[in-house]
């Protein structure tokens, strides 16, 4: 436990230091407004990236969670928009974690996973696409616009939202049976599955989870929004990445945390709003999203204890 | 003395953590001679041979090749000058052709178009090399559809073609059939007859006397004898393979009652690895089995345990059939300590806490929700009555020595309070003491009634702990010895399928 | 043919790639079902329409045998119809304009083989994020527009005739042509079968891995580039998101045509007919009528179907 907070300090530092940088950039930086703003993407941000943590946690990945967000969210708007608030957000959260769960049994079949999750964006993208027909759905109940765009004793609900699932995934990564199998999966899947776990049945756990997630994820941020349209998710997938390599977690398996994704995507965000506070034209993000990736990859394989090991 | 002597090794020692592979051995080869090397499972063989071939480096000694010393960093020097080894696993390019494979990394250049490869050349060359070991193969075939004897020869081939002055060929003929051990043997009768010296691995100890020249012994890493095959008998290797002294390092109780029956397997078959296999073992004893690397015991533990599937009879552990999966069988109470306790048996980057209790956490935790007091306790009492050395529970895995991670591995299985257990080489890179240690506490598991089959190639080892010992040989049990019984020449001889 | 080889050839037809079938199945189907789908207008507007993601796929394959995977091919190809576009709006000298969009590629490439090969990373992460750089660089320097109009230079690369067939058909066989001589012919070529097949011979045999391993992904990229080209001709404008799951067809091509993940096994010829599979499915399934959207779905499932098949039957 110990080592894993002596390597989250490089990373709080960077924060210190963004937070510092942007405050002389910009005086509004500072203020409460723009804080709380900052913390509410995170926050969607942030839970996206949570199913995701879990399932990198397995040395595994998915590819399809923006697409996944996009097509639950879209058929959940579909019925939300007429009344149904929780019918549709059940179908929304169903579709997410069916998805999941085909992602998760073609990786026990034997596909690599980024080609199994590859697939399935697309083939979510799809169907998405057929279903919204290219058109918008907006203008929610205000029941359901609470989600993502109502306050909670004056903090945004999509905060305490996040605070939640922080709390509820740390506990079951770091205080449940479960939790201990996934890192185990991640460390080591042959010495997990001849230690008696359950590994097929624990993939197709993980991978539907992150479904789940990203349906859920869809839910807060399109209350948010008060629109869903069938491509929200592409931009969601290289940031969700960017934010779980950032905060430490290793793509090799066994590594890492959601405390690490929180982190990630709170310096994400900042980096975002930092773009946007210098006037840099928009379409610099997908750029520097990727150039991050890059190096957050390529950082943590230097400092990988696993890589070392093999 | 140099001329003639394509080979020196002169008094090299290697050690590994634990475990002194190599000490002060010496060994030449002639020009033109098949000088066969033989020894147990952990005799040193491999290592000499992986120092020779660049894999390894030595700590002392030295190595002279065609009379200039040699200091070999890597594998692609070692070939630079001219050795050049065949694995068991053959180093070749599956998907493309022979010739391409012959020629890999020279591949000769079109005469006219520049850039292209002289397709024609590269195959008659081949064409030429292949006939010259009297093999027919056609030059062009891609690599991955040949037998196995056919890849053989195309690494043969290889070496020819890159003028080795030494080929070491390690275990060439276990997937081998007789008329293809023929072959195998006109080929390196060619390759002797140009004077290229060969250096030859086997357990089957009648192919010195098909093949070989000379022969040498080793024995725990040190140099036997070395002699002329002609002046050699069957019994006289037997003999320097085997003799040693036996020390205080066995301590066992042979008086135990035995209990239950723990395991029976009943005329198990899984095709093309084991066959026929009737085992029993009950609760109070240590049941050894002996072979040699390949004879299927490994295949066999895993079978049992349920990591690999099976196609015909039956296994039952304390009184319930069980097959498929390693799940099943652990909530029946077996244990299995794997052969590669670092790819098989740990997460070695996680702490030695949760390595102690992953298995048990069903048990421990039946609600889910893991107490950190409790498990706190758990593993503090495994850590002090196995006397584990770490200075935390917290301690990263891969940081503990291997006599340590084995006992977290038993451990692990302790926790669950499995009362079979099945050890793959339980002292495998574990030093003297640490070995003494396993195997006390060993003896004090089956003393307080749990099963122990034990998988070992150390001969020390399986005689003076096992109660009963099986032999197996290709895949099935050549024989039961009981205690009285059992003697190394006896095991070593079963083990190899020799008939007196 | 002596023993060895023709049994090995027997073997290789019974087992012929799932692209063969695909390809025969989906042109009975859409024969039987559309008119218009054996007309030769049609088969041109196939062939044509399929051309870029041939000469992509070409590259992809090489990729692909060597144990790698290139998920930036799309975006790079985009890239680098953006520089072309951009050039040449600047008066710049069309030889020279193709130049440089083959320059972008063949830089993209480096840059993803020299982190690969270099430091080891995964090459899936390398290129998601060289994916998110290539588009963000097209985005940034069009502004998210697309550049119309570039002139008969260009368009002649879509347009133009040579001995009666049109540029696009030309340059996909030439392209077919010679990286079937680099894969079949030298040295290079083999390396890459030896990098997906072992690659610890190839460093026994004392051969640069790293140079190699990087080759690949510069020749990917070059190819990218060319597609570039006969992509911005055929529409006469440069797009910053044209190339977005151009990847993914490729990659489908290139395993329907019996190339695997892994051990260095893989055929260009069925990458060929791999690719045509592809585009007779979106070209017939577009003369059905189904809307775009559905294609996008429809065309996943099929390829993810192929996959899987291809997986289970092993090798």
């Amino acid at each position: 436990m110990s080592h894993f907070w002596l390597s989250s300090l490089p990373r709080l530092v960077m924060i210190i230091v963004l937070l510092v940088a942007l405050s002389f950039v910009s005086p509004a930086f500072l203020s409460v407004q723009n804080l709380t703003n900052i913390l509410r993407q995170a926050s969607l941000l942030f839970l996206l990236a949570s199913g995701l943590t879990v399932v990198i946690l397995t040395a595994g990945i998915d590819l399809s969670i923006g697409s996944v967000l996009a097509l639950s969210a879209s058929v959940a708007a579909n019925f939300i928009q007429q009344g149904w608030i929780w019918a549709g957000s059940l179908i929304g959260l169903a579709i997410g974690a069916a998805c999941g769960l085909l992602n998760g049994l073609m990786v026990a079949v034997g596909l690599p996973p980024f080609i199994a999750t590859y697939g399935m964006l697309w083939v979510a993208e799809g169907f998405a696409q057929v279903f919204m027909k290219g058109e918008i759905i907006s203008g929610f109940p205000t029941g359901f616009r609470f989600l993502g765009a109502g306050y909670l004793a004056g903090v945004p609900v999509p905060i305490l939202v996040m605070i939640v699932v922080l709390m509820v995934c740390i506990f079951a990564l770091r205080r449940t049976n479960f939790g201990r199998y996934v890192y185990f999966f991640g460390a080591n899947r042959e010495a997990a599955r001849l230690s008696g776990i359950n590994t097929r049945g624990n993939l197709l756990l993980v991978y539907s989870l992150s479904g789940l997630i990203s349906a859920f994820a869809g839910l807060v941020y399109i209350s948010r929004i008060d629109a869903v349209e069938s491509t929200i998710g592409e931009p969601l997938l290289l940031p969700a990445i960017a934010a779980v390599c950032i905060g430490g977690t290793s793509l090799f398996g066994g590594e890492g945390g959601i405390g690490g994704t929180m982190v990630g995507a709170l310096i994400m965000t900042l980096v975002t709003n930092g773009m946007n506070l210098l006037n840099a034209s928009p379409y610099w993000q997908p750029f520097v999203m990727g150039a991050i990736v890059v190096l957050s990859v390529a950082i943590d394989q230097f400092g990988s204890a696993k890589v070392e090991t093999a | 003395m140099a001329e003639g002597l394509v080979l020196q090794l002169e008094g090299i020692s290697k050690q590994f953590p634990g475990v002194k592979a190599l000490d002060d051995v010496s060994f030449d080869l002639r020009r033109g001679e098949v000088h066969v090397l033989v020894g147990e499972n952990g005799a040193g063989k491999s290592t000499l041979i992986k120092i020779l071939a660049g894999a390894h480096r030595h700590d002392t000694g030295r190595i002279v090749i065609s009379g200039q010393p040699a200091d070999i960093h890597n594998p692609a020097q070692a070939l630079g000058l001219g050795v050049s080894v065949i694995y068991q696993e053959f180093n070749l390019v599956p998907f493309i052709s022979v010739a391409q494979n012959i020629f890999l990394g020279r591949e000769p250049r079109h005469p006219k178009i520049p850039g292209l490869i002289d397709h024609a050349r590269m195959n008659a060359e081949s064409q030429a090399l292949l006939e010259s070991l009297s093999v027919d193969i056609d030059p062009r075939s891609t690599v991955h559809y040949l037998g196995v004897a056919q890849q053989q020869m195309v690494e043969v081939a290889k070496a020819l073609s890159v003028n080795a002055q030494i080929v070491v060929m390690d275990e060439p003929t276990s997937a081998l059939t007789t008329r293809e051990i023929e072959q195998l043997f006109a080929a390196i009768r060619r390759l002797t007859a140009r004077g290229v010296g060969v250096i030859y691995i086997s357990h089957r100890l009648e192919e010195v006397f098909q093949i070989g020249d000379r022969v040498t012994v080793l024995r725990d890493g040190k140099w036997i004898t070395t002699m002329n095959v002609q002046d050699a008998t069957m019994d006289v290797i037997i003999q320097a393979m085997v003799g040693r002294t036996i020390d205080r390092m066995f301590p066992r109780d042979f008086a135990i009652e035995k209990g239950e029956v723990a395991l029976t397997v009943r005329n198990l078959h899984r095709h093309g690895v084991l066959q026929d296999i009737n085992v029993t073992v009950r609760c109070g004893e240590i049941v050894g089995l002996a072979g040699l690397v390949g004879a299927g015991r490994t295949e066999l533990a895993r079978v049992i345990f349920g990591a690999d599937p099976y196609d015909a009879g039956e296994v039952t552990i304390f009184g319930r059939t069980v097959r498929g999966s390693p799940a099943a069988s652990v909530a029946v109470g077996v244990g299995f300590l794997p052969e590669d306790r670092k790819r098989e048996g740990l997460a070695l980057i996680l702490p030695l806490r949760e390595n102690v209790v992953v298995a048990s956490l069903r048990r421990l935790f039946p609600s889910g929700v893991i107490k950190r007091a409790k498990e706190h306790t758990v593993v503090t009492d495994f850590v002090k009555s196995l006397d584990i050395a770490t200075p935390s529970i917290n301690r990263m895995t891969k940081f503990l020595s291997g006599g340590t991670q084995q006992k977290v591995v038993l451990a692990k299985w302790l926790c669950t309070q499995s009362r079979f257990l099945i050890f793959d080489e339980p002292t495998r890179g574990i030093d003297v003491g640490a070995k003494a240690e396993i195997h006390q506490l060993m003896n004090e598991l089956v003393k307080q009634g749990a099963a122990i089959l034990m998988i070992s190639s150390e001969l020390p080892e399986v005689l003076n702990m096992s109660d009963r010992i099986y032999v197996m040989h290709k895949g099935r049990i050549t024989k039961e010895l009981s205690r009285e019984e059992a003697n190394q020449e006896a095991i070593l001889r079963h083990a190899m399928g020799v008939t007196t | 043919m002596s023993e060895t080889l023709r049994r090995e050839w027997t073997r290789r037809v019974a087992m012929a790639p799932g692209a063969v079938y695909a390809l025969i199945l989906l042109s009975l189907v859409f024969a039987l079902f559309t008119a218009q789908f054996l007309t030769l207008h049609n088969l041109t507007n196939v062939g044509m329409q399929g051309s870029v993601l041939v000469i992509v796929s070409l590259g992809m394959t090489l990729i692909i045998l060597s144990e790698g995977i290139d998920l930036s091919i799309g975006p790079v190809l985009g890239l680098a119809g953006v520089v072309l576009a951009l050039a040449v709006k600047q008066q710049v000298a069309l030889p020279l304009a193709i130049l440089a969009a083959i320059a972008t590629g063949g830089t993209f490439g480096a840059l993803n083989g020299v982190l690969i090969s270099r430091l080891g990373l995964p090459p899936f992460v390398v290129t998601l994020g060289s994916f998110g750089m290539a588009q963000g660089l097209a985005l940034v320097l069009t502004e998210g527009s697309s550049v119309p109009g570039l002139g008969p230079g260009v368009q002649y690369f879509n347009d133009g005739r040579i001995l009666g067939f049109q540029v696009p058909i030309i340059m996909t066989a030439i392209a077919f042509l010679v990286v079937y001589v680099i894969l079949y012919y030298t040295k290079f070529g083999t390396y890459v079968f030896a990098l997906g097949g072992n690659q610890e011979a190839l460093a026994l045999a004392g051969v640069r891995t790293r140079l190699y391993k990087t080759g690949v992904y510069v020749l990917g990229g070059i190819l990218a580039g060319v597609g570039a080209l006969v992509m911005t001709a055929r529409m006469n404008a440069a797009h910053p998101t044209v190339g977005v799951g151009l990847e993914f067809d490729a990659i489908a091509s290139v395993i329907l045509g019996g190339t695997s993940f892994e051990r260095g096994k893989g055929w260009l010829g069925g990458t060929m007919i791999g690719a045509l599979a592809v585009s007779v499915l979106r070209n017939g399934l577009n003369l059905i009528g189904l809307s775009t959207s559905w294609q996008v779905s429809m065309v996943g499932v099929v390829i993810i179907l192929a996959i899987v098949v291809d997986s289970l039957r092993g090798i």
